[in-house]
């Protein structure tokens, strides 16, 4: 436990000690809140039906999206390929520590990264309560959602980073990944086969959101996110058992 | 302490490493030498686990590299060819962090690095990061690394490169002592510090083990050991008769001008012999020197390989460095 807490600790240090972390951050809460005053505009025209802003953040725009699909890839590229290209994943995988434990400990450093980067967004929480009386139930869940599909694309992100020695093909591939298992669900709209269409329902990671952000916590979404993180941090323990000495 | 058995590494469709079967008892200092390319790293990375083996078995300690992998690597201490850290932390911070992964109790962890850092003279750059260091600090920091543990086994790839003639001194100092408690495998292309470092030699050329021995048992095994040249103020033809003539002698070749060059069976010294012969007939002994082959003769003739002349100019310049 220890060694793995070390490791989370060393990838921590690497993140808030890197420009890239900054840029990310400074990124995401100029976007965050061009989007929140974007909604917040939206709701105060009086022709528009009443809606809950927090409903239409967590997933309900196109924003929201497309932000996570990219900066995703950016914050998991750097996480094995750079220790690879560099030498010290020989000097980290010549220590006492398996694998896996490595996986796992980069894995919930950039989690840990991931969720400090929506900290700051309950700034729009507080702002909403001191102007009118919200939900807390919906807002729980709306980041129970946003927790869940972080830990399911930075699992991809982190088995893209152990495939290949190069950060940047780490986050193309990360960002081409990403966009399937994204659009997988959309094509249900496309289909008419009532199983495909049932299949792809599940897969739709727009809906389990929009679920999500009413306040529905749907155990089969939580079940389909979280299996999908075990397989991709499975398979990134597996490539990076093969790859190593490469 | 290290078996090696039947090691053999494939990458596509050439043996880099070939059949290597060697032991190494608890408390040696082995050197490892090797041409650029001989195969020397790769077979040190599959002793560390960190490369799997074609075929062919590694076990530290009575311990399996392929069965129990994390067994090994928590008695290995290891120091990579090109020693990496991460540069956005303290030295102090990085051997804090080595320690934690090799799982030294959290109350011993400052003792530790405070005596790694002793040991490898990097006391003063603590504070610094490491993507600052100089190449010579960034090899100590990396060696403080891999001994924080005190492992039973260090295996370090080349640890002098880049350091000055200062510090490759205390290094080597360094190293004889850890050979005092630790089984040590060093590879190197310097010659001298197999010399004064190592009990035993391994040398690898093309995948494949061409020598294991002491260095004084390769360089006597080497050509019948000694040569003698030796210029006499005598008829050639005589002096080559007299000289062939003397027990222990072989190979005399005449250079002319009363000068001639023998080899010397085993260990016999013959210059006595020949000092009474000059005597005896009494020739003026006008010069005479005895040349024992150096490790480096033993290492060039191992590995050079006669077709290749270009291959031998690159040896030479190894053997130099």
């Amino acid at each position: 436990m220890r060694k793995l807490f070390a490791l989370v600790q060393r990838e921590l240090l690497a993140y808030f000690s890197s420009p890239l972390a900054y840029v990310v951050l400074t990124a995401f809460l100029f976007i965050n809140g061009y989007v929140f005053y974007l909604i917040v505009a939206f709701l105060n025209n009086p022709s528009v039906q009443a809606m809950a802003p927090l409903k239409l953040m967590f997933g309900g725009t196109i924003f929201f999206w497309l932000y996570l699909l990219f900066v995703v890839p950016v914050i998991t590229m750097r996480l094995l390929a750079e220790e690879r290209r560099t030498g010290t994943l020989e000097v980290l995988l010549t220590s006492p520590v398996s694998e896996a434990q490595v996986v796992i400990g980069k894995f919930l450093a950039a989690f840990v990264f991931y969720l400090f980067l929506w900290l700051p967004t309950w700034v729009y929480v507080a702002i909403l309560a001191s102007h009118a009386k919200i939900d807390f139930g919906p807002v729980w869940a709306g980041y129970l959602g946003i927790a869940l599909l972080g830990s399911l694309f930075l699992s991809v992100g982190l088995l893209t980073s152990a495939l290949v020695r190069n950060q940047i093909i780490a986050a193309i591939l990360a960002f081409a990944v990403l966009v399937v298992v994204f659009s997988l669900g959309l094509v249900e709209n496309l289909v008419t086969g009532a199983a495909l269409k049932g299949a792809l329902g599940y897969m739709n990671l727009w809906s389990h959101m929009d679920d999500f952000a009413k306040g529905i916590v749907d155990s089969r979404h939580v079940v389909y996110n979280l299996s999908l993180t075990g397989l991709f941090l499975f398979l990134a323990t597996k490539a990076l058992e093969a790859s190593k000495g490469r | 302490m290290i078996e090696v058995e039947g090691l053999t590494k494939r990458f596509v469709d050439k043996d880099v490493v070939a059949n290597v079967s060697f032991f190494v008892p608890e408390g040696e200092v082995l050197g490892f030498l090797g041409p650029n390319g001989a195969g020397k790293t790769t077979t040190m990375r599959m002793i560390t686990g960190f490369l799997p083996a074609t075929s062919g078995s590694v076990r530290v300690a009575g311990l399996d590299v392929a069965r129990d992998p994390l067994g090994v690597r928590a008695r290995i201490g290891y120091l990579p060819e090109n020693v990496a850290l991460y540069p956005e932390m303290r030295v102090e911070e990085y051997l804090r962090f080595r320690a934690a992964v090799e799982g030294i109790p959290h109350g011993e962890v400052k003792a530790r690095v405070e005596e790694a850092c002793d040991r490898c003279m990097v006391g003063d750059v603590r504070r610094q990061l490491a993507g600052t260091l100089s190449k010579g600090y960034r090899q100590r920091v990396g060696l403080a690394g891999a001994l924080i543990h005190k492992p039973p086994v260090l295996i370090l790839d080349e640890p002098t490169v880049g350091l000055d003639p200062r510090q490759i001194v205390k290094i080597r100092e360094l190293i004889t002592e850890l050979g005092r408690e630790h089984t040590v495998i060093l590879s190197t292309h310097i010659l001298p510090e197999v010399e004064q470092v190592c009990r035993r030699v391994l040398i690898i050329d093309d995948g494949k083990l061409v020598a294991d021995g002491t260095p004084q048992q390769l360089r006597s095994g080497f050509s019948g050991a000694a040569e003698i040249n030796v210029q006499l103020d005598a008829p050639d033809a005589e002096a080559r008769a007299a000289l062939e003539a003397l027990p222990g002698a072989s190979n005399v070749r005449g250079e002319g001008s009363g000068k001639f060059r023998l080899a010397v069976d085993g260990s016999a010294d013959l210059r006595r012999e020949v000092f009474k012969l000059a005597v005896a007939r009494g020739w003026v002994l006008l010069e005479m020197a005895q040349t024992v082959p150096s490790l480096e003769d033993v290492f060039l003739r191992l590995t050079t390989h006669d077709a290749e002349t270009a291959h031998e100019g690159q040896l030479e310049e190894v053997a130099n460095a």
